[in-house]
């Protein structure tokens, strides 16, 4: 079968890398925010913080080049699809660093405060868990895979619940007189930061699984089943390939 | 007026098959010219006051079909039509329908506007005149209505007398689809209306097309698949299938969906590779 809109085509295979590009920086900054802040090292939290500027700028770059290829090329069916899937996740990537950056800036509100050997855990178990998410999103994306897609849901439930298990550590390690009222609200938003990466990684995977089936997603989730953080973390294979 | 309109009559036998709402219903449909079989298999149910398009590449077949809907095929010697194209649930191949009736009420516009070397008002009151209205003003009325129905009433009613041939390129057009609805057609044919036609006169065309659909049933062949996402509620897409036992090609019906569908989730695989480009 003889292509016929090659220039069209590759344009858009073009949009479609970079955006998975930005999408791996964001798989990367996240447990570098993590490390910034379990050690309090504030020249990393400047990186990251200058780096989510780097994404910024990646992210309107792909965004006017899909508005440029809606103007021209007038695509359809699963092109339509894709331009249109990469208009919405570029929104969910830029936020996502805005999200790493903010970790990082919570680091320096708290700076010199030490933290239970508990929360240090949890932090850790939700980096390393969004960071997961956020790689079977992107490895979906990159495979057009519907399937890994719909195992992000149950990944996020997974962030969520531990997020539910941090607050509860704030409270105790506050009430303990360990922690401070500041530092525990700043560890409270910085659970909700990576909450939200989770909530943004889901957001991409259904918008794979709107490229893949045509499929758009409806936002009314049903109830998820109770998930216990003990238990080992959901995946869908994705991230540990990645 | 004085034609049969008693052959197009849905039977009793026939009227539980269709819907109030359906047009026209094709059962597989084949059309040969002499041997070579230029369609086969084609089922669809076009449906009232809506905009029905066919889009595929060329030789699919799409303005074969388009000419069964009223029986233009019959000028053909070597065209024979095979299946039924059932309007209103009559077969309109029977041998008690009239052709003549079955062109009054399904109008067709063709590629190339084409008006008769006549005033502009003689040929919207051509068609009427040949159906037996002799009244001057009951021809005026229809003149009227008609160009006024085809949007160009303000832009001609000064010079009425004048030439056809002395209009643009998309005046002629609509003059010829004023011409069409002159007879009170239920249907209207297009066939690729507005490939020789400049972008203005094609959005004039478009925009047409909306205002009368609440009227009338249409039905166009486009190259244009932008101008089918335009305009139409429901899109056909034919192509072509090699024959094994000659190199010359059948058209098939690949798909028929609602035209958001078709442009943004179609079903099958032939017809995202051609919608998309990806199709030579």
């Amino acid at each position: 079968m003889d292509e016929l809109r090659k220039s069209f085509h590759h344009d858009l295979d073009k949009a479609r890398d970079d955006l998975a590009l930005l999408a791996a920086r964001v798989v990367e900054i996240i447990p570098r925010a993590t490390s910034v802040l379990l050690d309090g090292d504030l020249e990393g939290a400047d990186l990251v913080i200058r780096g989510d500027a780097e994404i910024d700028a990646h992210a309107v770059d792909v965004e006017e080049r899909c508005i440029q290829i809606l103007a021209l090329q007038a695509p359809v069916a699963s092109d339509l699809r894709q331009v249109v899937a990469l208009l919405k996740m570029i929104a969910e990537i830029e936020r996502s660093g805005d999200l790493a950056a903010n970790i990082c800036k919570a680091t320096r509100r708290i700076y010199g405060h030490e933290l239970d050997p508990k929360l240090r855990g949890i932090i850790g178990r939700m980096g390393e868990q969004a960071s997961s998410i956020y790689a079977a999103a992107i490895e979906a994306f990159r495979e057009n895979d519907a399937a890994k897609a719909a195992a992000v849901d149950d990944m996020d439930a997974y962030l969520d619940a531990l997020q539910k298990q941090f607050i509860a550590a704030i409270f105790e390690s506050q009430a303990a007189g360990h922690i401070d009222l500041q530092v525990a609200v700043q560890l409270a938003m910085v659970a909700r930061f990576y909450e939200r990466i989770g909530d943004h990684a889901v957001n991409m995977a259904e918008r794979v699984t709107y490229i893949v089936t045509g499929k758009v997603p409806d936002h009314k989730k049903p109830k998820r089943p109770q998930v216990n953080v003990d238990d080992p973390a959901p995946s869908t294979g994705a991230a540990e390939a990645t | 007026m004085p034609v049969d309109t008693d052959s197009l009559q849905p039977h009793d036998a026939s009227r539980e098959a269709h819907s109030d709402n359906e047009v026209f219903r094709l059962n597989d449909l084949d059309v040969h010219y002499g041997k070579f079989r230029a369609v086969r298999d084609v089922n669809m149910v076009l449906r009232k006051h809506e905009i029905t398009a066919f889009i595929g590449p060329s030789g699919c077949g799409k303005t074969t079909v388009l000419r069964c809907l009223n029986r233009m095929n019959d000028v053909i010697d070597s065209a024979k039509v095979g299946g039924q194209v059932l309007y209103h649930g009559v077969d309109l191949y029977g041998p008690e329908v009239s052709a003549t009736e079955v062109r009054r009420r399904i109008g067709m516009v063709f590629q190339r506007p084409n008006p008769f070397p006549k005033s502009i008002y003689d040929n919207v009151a051509f068609g009427p005149k040949v159906n037996g209205v002799r009244s001057k003003s009951e021809l005026d009325g229809i003149v009227e209505e008609s160009l006024k129905g085809a949007a160009l009433w303000d832009e001609v009613k000064t010079r009425l007398k004048s030439s056809a041939l002395g209009m643009s390129g998309g005046q002629q057009q609509r003059l010829c689809i004023a011409r069409a609805i002159a007879v009170q057609p239920e249907v209207i044919l297009m066939d690729e209306p507005c490939s020789a036609l400049d972008p203005i006169a094609t959005a004039r065309i478009e925009d047409l097309m909306q205002e009368i659909k609440d009227r009338y049933t249409i039905v166009i062949v486009t190259h244009n698949m932008q101008q089918a996402g335009r305009v139409s509620d429901r899109t056909g897409f034919f192509t072509t299938e090699v024959n094994p036992d000659s190199d010359r090609r059948t058209g098939t019906l690949v798909e028929f969906d609602r035209t958001p569908v078709i442009f943004s989730s179609p079903r099958d695989e032939r017809t995202e590779a051609y919608v998309t480009g990806r199709f030579g």
